[in-house]
This record gives C-alpha cells, sequence and structure tokens, in this order.
C-alpha cells in the first residue's frame, strides 16, 4: 500500500519540484528549456574542481550552469563522486557566500584591537594635554580652604539641624579634596 | 444612571452562569496542559517525516524542525534525514545532517559515539564530513 502511495509520489515529483535556495538558484527553475541548451553547453566551461575560487565571479548564468551540474552528479552513487565535486556540491549549497557570507574577515579582530588602541591613546594624549596646558585647579579646592570654610560654618552655625553644625555630625562638612 | 447600571450589573449576573459554562473551556490557559513529547515519540515522528518527504524543500525544512528542539535528533532520525536527502540526491544536505549534529551535541565524545554509529550508513552511502572534505 505505502510503495503504491510512495510510486504515485514518485511518479508525480517530475513536474512539480520545490527547491531551497541553498541547492539550485531559484532562476533554475525560471529557465525555460531553450535556453536550458546553451546553458548545458556552456556548463562544460566551468571546472568544478575551482568553484570555491570562481564562485565570487561567477555571473548568475554560469552559477545556474553549475547548479546543474552538480545536480546531475548528485543523482550518481555517491561513492563514485570525486572528493572535488563534493567540496563543490557542499560549498554551491551550503559555502560562505551569500546569506552565509561571514560577517567579519579572518584580520578583523586584530584591526580592531589596534584601532580602540589608537583610540585610547589620542583620548589618553588628549586628557593630559589639557591637564598640562590647561590652568591649576582653584584655590578654594584646596584642603586648607576647605578646613577654613568648616570653621566659619560652625561660626556661623550653618545648617542647624541636619548639617554640619547639628549634634552628633560626623560628616566631613565642606572637605573634599584629599 | 444609578438604575441603568443596575439592570446592566443584573443582567450581567442573569447571562453570566451560561457564559461561564460555556467560556470555562476557553479561558483554561492551554499552555498549562501541554503534553510533553517523549523522545521516543519526537524520534518516531520525525522518522516517519523524512520516510515520507517528497523534496528538498520538504527535508531541509524538516531538518530545520528537527534541530531546533532542545534535544539531539536520535541516530534513526539521522539516519532518515540522511536517506532523505540521499532520495532527492542532494549530497549537501547530507553532509549538512551530520554538521548539524556537531553542533548540537556537547562535546566530542558524544560527536565521536554518533559518527561511529552511523558508520555503516556513510560508507554505504558514500557521505563524507565536512572535515574530512576540508582537511587542509
Amino acid at each position: 500500500m505505502q510503495s503504491v502511495v510512495r510510486l504515485a509520489r514518485s511518479s508525480s515529483r517530475a513536474p512539480f519540484r520545490r527547491c531551497l535556495a541553498t541547492t539550485a538558484a531559484p532562476s533554475a527553475d525560471a529557465l525555460s528549456s531553450s535556453s536550458a541548451s546553451s546553458v548545458s553547453s556552456r556548463s562544460a566551461a566551468i571546472p568544478l574542481s575551482n568553484v570555491e575560487a570562481q564562485w565570487a565571479r561567477l555571473t548568475s548564468e554560469e552559477k545556474v550552469a553549475v547548479h546543474e551540474q552538480l545536480e546531475v552528479l548528485q543523482q550518481k552513487d555517491w561513492k563514485e563522486l570525486t572528493i572535488d565535486e563534493k567540496k563543490a556540491a557542499y560549498y554551491v549549497a551550503f559555502g560562505p557566500h551569500g546569506p552565509r557570507t561571514p560577517t567579519s574577515q579572518p584580520g578583523d579582530s586584530l584591526k580592531i584591537l589596534l584601532a580602540t588602541g589608537a583610540l585610547l591613546g589620542a583620548a589618553g594624549v588628549l586628557f593630559y594635554a589639557a591637564r598640562a596646558l590647561g590652568n591649576p585647579p582653584p584655590k578654594t579646592l584646596t584642603k586648607e580652604w576647605q578646613e577654613a570654610t568648616n570653621e566659619r560654618a560652625l561660626e556661623m552655625k550653618l545648617n542647624p539641624i541636619t548639617g554640619i553644625s547639628s549634634e552628633g555630625y560626623k560628616g566631613k562638612g565642606f572637605v573634599q579634596s584629599t | 444612571m444609578r438604575t441603568q447600571m443596575l439592570s446592566t450589573v443584573l443582567r450581567a449576573a442573569a447571562v453570566r452562569p451560561t457564559l461561564a459554562a460555556r467560556a470555562a473551556p476557553l479561558l483554561a490557559r492551554p499552555s498549562s496542559s501541554h503534553a510533553q513529547e517523549s523522545f521516543e515519540s519526537f524520534s518516531e515522528r520525525y522518522i516517519a517525516f523524512f520516510q515520507n518527504a517528497e523534496d528538498l524543500f520538504e527535508v531541509q525544512r524538516g531538518l530545520n524542525n528537527c534541530f531546533a528542539h532542545d534535544l539531539v535528533p536520535s541516530t534513526g532520525v539521522v539516519e532518515a534525514a540522511v536517506r532523505a536527502a540521499r532520495r532527492v540526491n542532494d549530497y549537501a544536505t547530507a553532509v549538512r545532517v551530520f554538521e548539524g549534529i556537531k553542533e548540537k551535541v556537547e562535546n566530542k565524545s558524544q560527536y565521536q559515539a554518533y559518527l561511529d554509529e552511523l558508520k555503516p550508513l556513510r560508507e554505504e552511502l558514500g557521505l563524507s564530513l565536512k572535515e574530512e572534505l576540508y582537511t587542509s
């Protein structure tokens, strides 16, 4: 019973065929049979052994030709495939091109590291240059001045409820420089 | 105004029993009563799926679904998937299945166990792994 169903399916398989973009270019099905002959005649021109190096430079027609070539190849017994054909089939379907292009190239992390270091260095140079060339900090930021401010504040009973003049006050008052 | 509100409330109260009786199963949270699919039934389901898959689209869709779960598909499922790839004549998908297993397993020894278990299948079909294809 099941084999009958399978038979019916396999007979109906030929005309209607869905493919993912991973295997055959979508345009491969759209190509009419008239252009297929010209494509198959051209397909011999592309050696499968080197398809990985060439893939980025192939035109879409040539890619379709490679797809068709591989499709025919993969119908054979897989033991008969050479390693180049296997690699080509894998590369065309799942290789790092199209949507699977890697987001970073091999030397990228070193470049990012160097650029980050250079930017940090530039920022440091800028910081110390500004410190060196700018005015010294104001005299009110010295510890002596701030302690004198504290004395004056206690003298004037400043903020007597929660602040510096309150009972049991333990804070540093106006002293903020060390 | 008040009488109108009262009548609305009363009407609602009068309507409620039948509504509740009808709506109770609807209001039960569906998520609370999900049946957990066992690993065995999962395997059976996907083996059946791959055995009936007709074309590459279906095989790859099944693989996507199968490998999306928080488990590593059993060897039976893998074998069915690889045979389905053979049936639709797509070598790359068969290689990709093993790549997917390598991605899903926790450590290398588990991957090696899968490879050992499926070695007869790979030899029967002449299937190389990605590591074997790209040795250099």
